[in-house]
């Protein structure tokens, strides 16, 4: 029975982390193809994708999307679950709907329905607009995290400072967000990941300054080669590396 | 620093809810006064009106002779101390206590200082780079007390403070919250549902029942003379036994009283009956007796009324047999009328 248990932990972790292996392993091929058999390692690839200058733009774009987004929507759902939390105005309840509701909607419409509201206001596809659509879509993650987050101690917390005097700003800075730290860390960076990943919000509304994934995407078209791999195992270190930390610091902190 | 309170016609709804209804109330500065009354009677209602968590349906509150009723908590002279304490768990004690005086722009050191002497007075300076998940519940209880004074408040409200301490922390802070006012004169209005909590601490009792004031008086005044039966009850055991009025002498089921009342029903606490008082109970069967520590309690059932209980407290000394039958006395009766 214990046997059988690991064999089926070997089994579904081979499962999940199979294809993504493959691709890490695949990107040192010593040839033209990123296919079996395997030639032998070297890190050329690496060594042409990191001198690829469009592919390198395309990554500090990646980050700057992914970092200002993911503030943003932070920001915007801290600001909104605070809100929400502390009265109960007439359709709390619907406005919490209506906050989370995107979450419900396919990145696709939602990009379809940006592309054609940012026509209509004249903003161009460009990294600006991808930004406000990562924001669209993280935003309601972020304020589910906070809103959830914010329980009676919290409540009772901020109305001591209140009636201590505190400004509602200062009640926001000074206790709200430091008791929230830790959730508010956790929003940021599943938003980040998000937004790091993103390509069909970012394939629409980007056009001559491109995130990574849609460079990625149109390297691909030019046919499969061992640098894609190696671009591709970037983008998962970069992830992995978010989540791990992650990991070593919040979870770690939340569990003791 | 401290202020007299002014509590005019207040009423207070929550949807079809009558939470308060007609409140008046004038506190002196410097008092210690307690809301007193079951779960549901408008207590807690009332401080958060005076506190400005509310705003009351109607009438209005005057803090130092101001009118306070729309003005914001961080506006008024008044500070509270939460329930659950409500501590910042991001800050250590002195952050905690110096917070109020940050937010008035007060200069690091002055504010440091301030709350070190604040911490002395409730003896946990040497805690006071800890943070509250370190410390006991009596403990952040007076860090809570000390955060909600260091601002020099003109009106403490303390909500419930004690609650969830085990007794004998809570008498002891119960001694220690009346020491402080004493010590900063500060208008402290405390709210509890628990009768000799209040007894202990204040120098007036405000009994509340169904959103409206039963009495409000000294804790002699409302325990030894009631106005209502609810105050009466509700501030410890009474000998109910009533009364009626017969040409011109009030005639109980124990036969006449030496005295005209009226009518209605004479209450008597158990302590108040005895083999020596003011006037005679007539002869009376001890049923049962237990022994309570400071007393013993007993049941007795008068001769001449066998369907009434009386419930009488005897000091150690005596020592009553069950069976036994003695005349008993009494002492303080109070009596009220039924309907109120």
């Amino acid at each position: 029975m214990r046997t059988l248990s690991w064999v089926y932990l070997g089994a579904i972790f081979t499962f999940i982390l199979l294809p993504v292996v493959v691709l890490v392993i695949f990107s040192f091929q010593d040839g033209r193809l990123p296919v079996p058999p395997f030639k032998g390692a070297t890190l050329k690839w690496y060594a042409k994708i990191l001198g690829d200058r469009d592919l390198m733009d395309a990554l500090v774009n990646s980050m700057m999307v992914a970092i200002l987004s993911s503030l943003v929507a932070v920001t915007l759902g801290f600001l909104a679950a605070s809100g929400l939390a502390r009265a109960a105005l007439p359709g709390s309840a619907l406005m919490r709907g209506l906050l989370i509701a995107p979450m419900t909607v396919s990145y696709l419409i939602i990009g379809l329905g940006l592309l054609q509201m940012f026509n209509q206001v004249g903003i161009r596809p460009s990294l600006l607009a991808t930004g406000i659509g990562h924001v669209v879509i993280n935003l309601p993650l972020c304020f589910a995290i906070l809103y959830a987050a914010i329980g009676e101690h919290q409540k009772s917390a901020l109305q001591a400072a209140r009636d201590l005097g505190a400004r509602e700003w200062q009640v926001l800075w000074h206790v709200a967000a430091p008791m929230l730290a830790p959730s508010l860390a956790a929003a940021f960076f599943l938003s980040f990941t998000f937004s790091w990943d993103e390509f069909i919000i970012a394939f629409l509304l980007t056009r001559f300054d491109v995130t990574l994934p849609v460079e990625i995407w149109s390297m691909l078209r030019s046919g499969l080669s061992p640098a894609t791999n190696a671009v591709g195992s970037l983008v998962f270190l970069v992830s992995v590396a978010v989540v791990v930390t992650l990991e070593l610091t919040l979870f770690r902190k939340g569990s003791k | 620093m401290t202020a007299e309170v002014q509590i005019r016609s207040v009423s207070h709804r929550f949807q079809s809810f009558t939470a308060l209804e007609g409140i008046d109330l004038e506190i002196a500065a410097g008092e210690f006064i307690v809301l007193l009354g079951p779960s549901g009677c408008g207590k807690t209602t009332l401080l958060s009106i005076i506190g400005g968590f509310l705003t009351p349906s109607e009438g209005e509150v005057l803090i130092g002779g101001r009118d306070m009723t729309r003005v914001a908590p961080k506006d008024r002279p008044t500070t509270t101390m939460f329930q659950d304490y409500a501590l910042f768990p991001h800050m250590n004690l002195r952050d905690n206590v110096a917070f109020g005086l940050r937010m008035r722009g007060v200069g690091r050191k002055a504010r440091h200082d301030r709350a070190l002497e604040m911490l002395e007075m409730v003896g946990l300076a040497a805690f006071a780079a800890r943070k509250p998940h370190a410390l006991s519940g009596g403990q952040r209880q007076r860090v809570a007390l000390a955060r909600a004074l260091a601002v020099e408040p003109d009106v403490l409200l303390l909500d419930e403070p004690l609650g969830a301490l085990d007794l004998k922390l809570r008498r002891q802070m119960q001694d220690e919250l009346k020491n402080i006012q004493r010590k900063v004169g500060t208008t402290f209005i405390h709210v509890t549902h628990d009768q000799e909590e209040a007894m202990a601490i204040a120098d007036r009792i405000v009994v509340m029942n169904r959103g409206h004031i039963e009495h409000f008086g000294t804790p002699e005044d409302v325990y030894l003379r009631p106005r209502t039966l609810f105050s009466a009850d509700f501030m410890g055991e009474m000998n109910r036994i009533p009364v009626r009025r017969e040409g011109g002498t009030s005639i109980s089921p124990l036969g006449p009283l030496p005295f005209d009342l009226g009518e209605g029903l004479l209450c008597l606490r158990p302590e108040n009956i005895g083999f020596d008082g003011s006037f005679s109970m007539g002869r009376a069967r001890l049923q049962e007796v237990a022994f309570f520590g400071t007393h013993h309690r007993c049941h007795f059932v008068p001769l001449k009324a066998p369907d009434l209980t009386l419930t009488v407290n005897l000091p150690q000394g005596a020592h009553p047999a069950p069976g036994a039958e003695v005349e008993l006395f009494g002492r303080d009766p109070v009596l009220l009328s039924e309907d109120v």
